[in-house]
C-alpha cells in the first residue's frame, strides 16, 4: 500500500481538523470528497509531509514520514499541488517546473527531458517560455500540476486541481489522472463530484474530520438510489445521502457506515 | 544539481534589476569622489572602500531581504516544504545567487576605478586590501538581509532592513572614539577613522593588513552566523542539518566577537595605519623602496614617484627661491620629500614630518607636501602656494639666517624672494621688499651674494636694500 494511515488526528487551534481517520490506498485514483471544512486539505497536507499529525500513524510508500531520512526519501517520490498555488511571477513555466524538479532532487541529467515532458503533458508546450505572471488562472493550475508530476511520483496529492480549468481542460485533466493512477497512487481532493465519477477508482468522503464513506464511485452512487437526497446526478445524490446519513448519526460516528 | 539550481536562481535573481542603480550610485558616490583625488592608490582605494560599502550595503541588504522573504510572500512555504531538498540548502542557494550578482557588480565598479587609476599612471601596484574588505562585506550584508527576510517575511522587511543597515553603519562609525575602539571593525573603516582618507598613509610604508584581516574575520563570522540562523528554525532540515546550523552560528559569533575584540586592541602606528599587535608582522613596517623622480633644476627637487603629479607645482613654487639661493651657504643642494609621522593623543591624531626638515652632509631640505597632511583636498595651485609659503620660507631663512627674531631687512628679503613683498607689515621694509623683488633675477642673486654675510649677521638695514 502506498498510503497507510491509522487513527490520524490533527488539531488546528481549537478546531479538530482531522479526527481519527484510518485509510489505505494502493495504485489508482482516490477521490477525497467532502463539504468545506471537512478536513480534506488538512489530511492532504499531512500526506504531503507538510503538516505533522497530532496523533496517529502514517506510512507513505512503505516509509515513515516521522523519520527525517525516510521523509526525505518519500518527498523525492511525492507530487503535491496545494489548494492555493504560490508561484514566483518572474519565473517562466519551464523554470518553475525545473525549479521543483531540482528541489525534488531529480538527477540533473534527467531534469530537462522530465520538465519538457511534464509541461507537454499538461498542454503548456506553447507557453513553456511564458512568464508565470502572464498566465491565466487555469494555466497556472496546469503549471502547478506539471510541477507535481515532473518527478514521475509514486504518490500524487492534488488539492482542488480542476479549480479554474475550463471544461475542455477538465476533460483532458481527467484523462491525465487516469493515466497517472495506472502507475501510482493519486489522491485528489475536490468539490466536483463529476471529476470523481470520471476519473477515480476509489472515493473517500470526509465530514467534520471523520471518514464517513470509503468505496468505489459505483458504491457511492448506490447509496443515493431510492433516497430523496439532493443532486442532479446519481453520484451527487449518493454524496448527499452519505452526508445526510452521517449528519443524522450526529455525534456518534459509529452509526455512520464508512 | 546545486550548480543547476544556482544557475536558475542567478537567472531570476532580483539583484539583476538593481545593477544599473548600483552602478549609478557607485559612480555618484565613490567613483567621482575617487577620481577627484590625485592618482594615488592609497587614497583612491581607501576612500573607495568607505564609499562603496555605503552604497552597496543598503541595496544588497534590501534585495536579499526581498529574496529571503519571497517564499512567505508568495505563499509557497507549504509547497516547498513538500520537496526533498532541505529548506536551509534551498535558501543558501538563493543567498549565493544574490551574493554573486552583488559581487559581480562590485568587482566591475572597483575594476573601473582601479583601471582608471592605473591608466592615470598611479605609482606602485593597486592597493588590494580595501577592495577585498569591501568584497567580503557583501556576503555578510546579503546574509543579514536574507536572514531578516526569511525569518520575518513581509513586504516591509526589505525596505526596513535596507534603511536599518544604512543607519546602523552610520551609527557604528559615530561610535569610534580613539584608536582602540571596537567599532573600527566596521567595513566602512579603511584608515584610522578620525584621520579619514589621507594621502600621507601607505605610500612610503606598506598598507598594514592588520585591520583588514580582523575585518575579514569579522565579516566571515557574521556571514556564517547569519546563514546559520536561517537554518535554526524547525523545518529547516533534519536534525543533523540543524545541529550543523547551530554549530555554524556559534562558530560565526565566536569569530566575529574575536575580531571585534582584536580591533579593540588596535593602535595607530607611526605611519598612520591601524596596527593590531596580535596580527602585526614586523616585516610590514619596512619602508617601501622607491626611486625618487627629480626635476632638472639647479637645485634638484625630488618627490616620491607616487606624488609625481605634484612635482611641477613644487618646482614652480620653489624655482624662484632656489634660483636665488643656489650655491650660497646654507642653501640646500637638493630638495627631497619627507614622509609623515602620526601620533595618537588626547586631542586627536597629530600629523607631522617624519624626522627633521634639514639633513646635513649633503645639505638637503626635506619637503612635506601639504597634501600629505589630513584635511581637504587641495588643487595644484593651492599646493604650490603652500609649498612656497612653508618650504620656500624655510629655505630662504636657512640662507639668510632669519630666525623668529628676524630683522626688518631679513623679513624684507624673505618676502621679496618668496614674491610676497606686500606681506611685510613694516612700511619701510615692505617698500624695500618691493624694490628687491622688482630686480631681475640675476641682479637680485648678485646683490644677495654680496650682502649675505651682513644679512646673516643681522647688521643690514632696510635702507641698505637696493
Amino acid at each position: 500500500m502506498n498510503v497507510e494511515i491509522t487513527d490520524l488526528t490533527r488539531r488546528l487551534g481549537r478546531t479538530q481538523a482531522v479526527a481519527g481517520v484510518t485509510l489505505t490506498a494502493g495504485p489508482g485514483v482516490v477521490g477525497l470528497l467532502g463539504p468545506n471544512g471537512a478536513g480534506k486539505t488538512s489530511l492532504l497536507r499531512m500526506l504531503a509531509t507538510v503538516l505533522p499529525p497530532s496523533s496517529g500513524r502514517i506510512r507513505l510508500l512503505g516509509l515513515d514520514p516521522g523519520d527525517h531520512r525516510e521523509r526525505r526519501r518519500i518527498r523525492r517520490r511525492l507530487g503535491y499541488l496545494p489548494q492555493h498555488l504560490g508561484y514566483y511571477p518572474g519565473f517562466t513555466v519551464v523554470e518553475f517546473v525545473e525549479y521543483f524538479a531540482l528541489l525534488k532532487e531529480m538527477p540533473a541529467a534527467a531534469v530537462p527531458r522530465a520538465v519538457a515532458a511534464a509541461v507537454e503533458r499538461v498542454g503548456l508546450g506553447g507557453q513553456a517560455r511564458a512568464k508565470l505572471r502572464t498566465l491565466s488562472g487555469g494555466m497556472l493550475r496546469r503549471v502547478g500540476i506539471a510541477q507535481a508530476i515532473v518527478n514521475e511520483p509514486d504518490l500524487i496529492l492534488l488539492d482542488e486541481p480542476t479549480a479554474g480549468l475550463d471544461p475542455e481542460q477538465r476533460v483532458a485533466f481527467r484523462a491525465l489522472l487516469r493515466d497517472l493512477g495506472g502507475t501510482g497512487t493519486v489522491v485528489v481532493s475536490t468539490h466536483l463530484v463529476e471529476d470523481v465519477g470520471a476519473a477515480c477508482t476509489d472515493v473517500a468522503l470526509l465530514r467534520q474530520g471523520k471518514l464517513v464513506f470509503r468505496g468505489t464511485p459505483g458504491e457511492l452512487t448506490a447509496r443515493g438510489e431510492g433516497t430523496d437526497a439532493a443532486g442532479d446526478a446519481p453520484l451527487e445524490r449518493g454524496y448527499s445521502a452519505v452526508l445526510a446519513s452521517a449528519a443524522q448519526a450526529g455525534t456518534d460516528p459509529a452509526q455512520a457506515r464508512p | 544539481m546545486t550548480a543547476r539550481l544556482l544557475r536558475l536562481e542567478l537567472r531570476r535573481n532580483a539583484m539583476v534589476w538593481m545593477l544599473p542603480l548600483l552602478g549609478l550610485l557607485f559612480w555618484l558616490v565613490a567613483f567621482r569622489r575617487g577620481v577627484a583625488y590625485p592618482p594615488l592608490w592609497n587614497i583612491r582605494a581607501t576612500s573607495m572602500q568607505t564609499a562603496a560599502v555605503s552604497v552597496f550595503a543598503p541595496s544588497v541588504v534590501g534585495v536579499a531581504a526581498w529574496i529571503g522573504s519571497r517564499e512567505g510572500r508568495h505563499g509557497m512555504t507549504g509547497l516547498l516544504t513538500s520537496t526533498a531538498r532541505p529548506r536551509w540548502a534551498r535558501q543558501v542557494v538563493a543567498w549565493a545567487a544574490t551574493t554573486c550578482w552583488a559581487l559581480l557588480a562590485y568587482l566591475v565598479c572597483v575594476g573601473v576605478l582601479y583601471g582608471v587609476t592605473a591608466a592615470q599612471g598611479a605609482w606602485g601596484g593597486p592597493l588590494w586590501w580595501p577592495a577585498i574588505v569591501g568584497a567580503a562585506s557583501l556576503p555578510a550584508f546579503a546574509a543579514a538581509g536574507f536572514a531578516a527576510g526569511a525569518l520575518r517575511p513581509s513586504r516591509l522587511t526589505a525596505p526596513v532592513a535596507a534603511v536599518g543597515v544604512f543607519l546602523a553603519l552610520q551609527l557604528t562609525v559615530q561610535l569610534i572614539h580613539g584608536d582602540r575602539s571596537h567599532w573600527q571593525i566596521s567595513p566602512l573603516v579603511a584608515n584610522p577613522w578620525n584621520l579619514g582618507a589621507d594621502q600621507g598613509v601607505a605610500t612610503f610604508y606598506r598598507y598594514l593588513p592588520d585591520l583588514p584581516i580582523a575585518q575579514l574575520l569579522f565579516l566571515a563570522g557574521c556571514t556564517a552566523a547569519l546563514l546559520g540562523v536561517v537554518g535554526l528554525p524547525a523545518g529547516s532540515g533534519g536534525p543533523w542539518l540543524r545541529r550543523s546550523a547551530a554549530a555554524v552560528t556559534a562558530a560565526g559569533l565566536l569569530a566575529a566577537g574575536s575580531a571585534a575584540a582584536l580591533a579593540g586592541t588596535a593602535r595607530i602606528d607611526p605611519h598612520g595605519m591601524v596596527a593590531i599587535p596580535v596580527l602585526h608582522r614586523a616585516a610590514d613596517d619596512r619602508p617601501v623602496p622607491y626611486t625618487p623622480i627629480c626635476a632638472g633644476t639647479p637645485v634638484p627637487v625630488c618627490l616620491h614617484p607616487a606624488y609625481a603629479v605634484y612635482l611641477p607645482a613644487a618646482v614652480e613654487a620653489l624655482a624662484p627661491v632656489l634660483g636665488a639661493v643656489a650655491g650660497l651657504p646654507g642653501a640646500p643642494v637638493r630638495v627631497t620629500q619627507a614622509a609623515t609621522t602620526y601620533r595618537s593623543g588626547p586631542g586627536g591624531i597629530g600629523v607631522a614630518r617624519a624626522g627633521e626638515a634639514w639633513s646635513r652632509t649633503p645639505t638637503e631640505y626635506r619637503l612635506l607636501l601639504p597634501s600629505q597632511l589630513p584635511g581637504r583636498t587641495l588643487t595644484l595651485e593651492q599646493v604650490a602656494a603652500a609649498v612656497r609659503a612653508d618650504a620656500g620660507r624655510d629655505i630662504v631663512a636657512s640662507v639668510i639666517g632669519a630666525a623668529r627674531d628676524a630683522t626688518p631687512a631679513q623679513d624684507a628679503v624673505v618676502a621679496a624672494l618668496l614674491g610676497t613683498p606686500a606681506s611685510v607689515t613694516d612700511p619701510d621694509a615692505a617698500a624695500a621688499a618691493q624694490r628687491l623683488a622688482a630686480l631681475p633675477p640675476d641682479a637680485r642673486r648678485a646683490w644677495l651674494a654680496d650682502h649675505l654675510d651682513a644679512l646673516r649677521a643681522g647688521t643690514l638695514t632696510v635702507e641698505q636694500l637696493p
